[in-house]
């Protein structure tokens, strides 16, 4: 089963008042299970997404798609960023916990359907 | 793809020169270079287990020839066939290419074709890296970070660019030849920039292509010793690549000029590049790649980032935005400035920047605005400037280093930051 594991926020939003040690000691930390989940395999994707503030947002406003400066979302939960890994419901649940125990910024794990027809 | 690398690397070497006589002989630009590959494909099969052959370009050349003209059997390809371009020798000797051997005349040429100003700048480092570099569509995918079968649709595109464009296999005629030979350059330069740039993280491909860079550069300047700025962009490439060890951390992130441990520095790369910017400078009019190599060599100099002679850097510029003016370079001018004439000196340089479009999309010129402010002793200035351009950037490694940045001001502020999202 495939499950994606979504970071939100943007640079303002998860880091602001963090002293230099402890972004830095998070920076380490994502890196390190970056590469932890690659070699154990269970890393289908992964990226990191530029900031908000970055993003276009396309809507439909009277009557045609109309393209804006900005992201859809507000920017403290905008998406920031994911993993798609192989697993279980647990194991997905279990490295977002992981993060979060270091970001104290909230994670969303949720479930990639799958494009064949179940029983 | 051949697990020796000997053969690996003498099929590299071979195959423009095969490619290049093919298409002196045939013209059909795109149909020969599907025959090459179809040879190289043999020889990665059957060298390793039957031995390198006593003449393996003749090998080369002898199977490339069958395919081809077992290509030309199918009507499709009779029907696209062109007439074949044959070899002018009064446009070679136009051109200054005297003592050439037979296939270095033919591998500039193969250069200048894959450089055409028909193709879009993308597709010319594609086709470069792969007829003239050797490198399979795989590997230059990796290297640009494309899937494979995107990269196999712009090169065969390009290639089918070419054969539209009717053009010869001739060296352009000497009229064009300076502007030419500039887009060449233009394109090997930026073949390094990619290569570098990229080169701070775990993806070995992309380091590749600095050495895949200067490999096609330094063959360039054996083609055409005489031209200056081929040496200076090879001299470039060289004072430039020697920093790469010392440039990134083992975590991947980068250290910036300043605080690189210049132990870690090439010295022979440097001494190289060195040595072939004294033999060039003064002997022409001077050029971009060698002020920028000029440039270059100055910080290597510097035992320590104190020693930097930035007075002589700035004077370098000085002549770099009268002879390349550009938005990057007066950036890069303004530092030299700051550090010469002070941080405020460097920032009114960079307010004339504001309002160029053309850096309206780099996080470069926030960045250096961010380092200028926290030079000049305004912290929370510099805090919001390290974070938008922190924002702005593609560059994950980037990102968290101007993020750092920001956060180590944040002792420095007077109170307590505001929490608004800026």
């Amino acid at each position: 089963m495939k499950y994606m594991i979504m970071m939100f926020g943007g640079l303002g939003a998860s880091l602001e008042n963090r002293s230099p040690e402890w972004i830095t000691n998070m920076q380490t930390t994502m890196m390190r299970m970056d590469g932890e989940l690659r070699e154990s395999g269970e890393v289908v994707d992964s990226q990191h997404l530029m900031a908000p503030s970055q993003a276009d947002t396309v809507r439909f406003q009277d009557g045609a798609p109309t393209a804006t400066d900005g992201p859809f979302a507000e920017i403290k939960e905008s998406l920031a960023g994911y993993w798609i890994i192989e697993g279980s419901r647990e194991r997905a649940i279990e490295i977002a916990a992981q993060v979060v125990a270091v970001t104290e910024y909230p994670m969303e794990v949720r479930r990639i359907m799958d494009q064949s027809a179940q029983e | 793809m051949s697990s020796e690398p000997a053969i690996e690397d003498l099929l590299r070497d071979l195959a423009p020169q095969v490619l290049g006589a093919l298409v002196r002989r045939h013209g059909q630009f795109d149909a020969c270079e599907d025959a090459v590959q179809e040879a190289l494909f043999a020889a990665t099969v059957q060298w390793p287990v039957e031995g390198i052959p006593g003449g393996p370009r003749s090998w080369l050349l002898t199977v490339a020839t069958r395919a081809l003209v077992d290509h030309w059997r199918t009507d499709s390809a009779r029907r696209r066939r062109e007439t074949s371009a044959a070899l002018d020798p009064t446009d070679w000797s136009a051109v200054n290419v005297h003592d050439m051997a037979p296939g270095e005349e033919d591998t500039l040429a193969l250069l200048f074709l894959c450089c055409h100003p028909a193709l879009s700048a993308p597709s010319q480092l594609a086709l470069t890296l792969r007829a003239v570099g050797g490198l399979t569509t795989a590997q230059i995918a990796a290297a640009f970070l494309v899937p494979e079968a995107t990269m196999a649709q712009r090169i065969g595109r390009a290639k089918q660019r070419i054969r539209d464009t009717g053009t010869r296999f001739v060296l352009p005629p000497p009229t064009e030849r300076v502007a030419r030979l500039g887009v060449v350059l233009h394109v090997l330069y930026l073949v390094f920039n990619e290569g570098y740039t990229a080169s701070s993280g775990p993806d070995l491909h992309r380091a590749d292509l600095t050495t895949e860079a200067i490999r096609l550069t330094r063959l360039l300047h054996r083609l055409l010793p005489g031209e200056g700025e081929v040496t200076g962009l090879l001299a470039l490439m060289l004072l430039t690549d020697a920093r790469r060890t010392a440039r990134t951390e083992p975590d991947g992130s980068l250290v910036p000029l300043a605080e690189q441990r210049r132990d870690q520095w090439d010295t022979t790369a440097i001494a190289e590049g060195q040595a072939l910017l004294t033999r060039t400078l003064g002997a022409g009019p001077i050029g971009q790649y060698q002020i920028q190599a000029a440039i270059a060599a100055v910080h290597d100099e510097a035992s320590a980032a104190e020693q930097t002679d930035w007075p002589q850097i700035l004077a370098l510029y000085d002549v770099l935005v009268q002879v390349a003016p550009g938005p990057m370079v007066t950036l890069s001018r303004a530092v030299a400035l700051a550090m010469v004439h002070g941080p405020i000196a460097g920032l009114a340089l960079l307010g004339t920047l504001d309002a160029d479009d053309r850096l309206a999309h780099t996080h470069r010129l926030e960045a250096v605005r961010a380092h200028l402010l926290e030079q000049s002793g305004d912290p929370q200035a510099a805090r919001e400037s390290y974070l938008r351009a922190a924002r702005m950037t593609a560059s994950l490694p980037e990102q968290r280093y101007l993020t750092r940045r920001a956060a180590l001001l944040l002792s420095a502020l007077p109170s307590a930051t505001d929490p608004t999202e800026s």
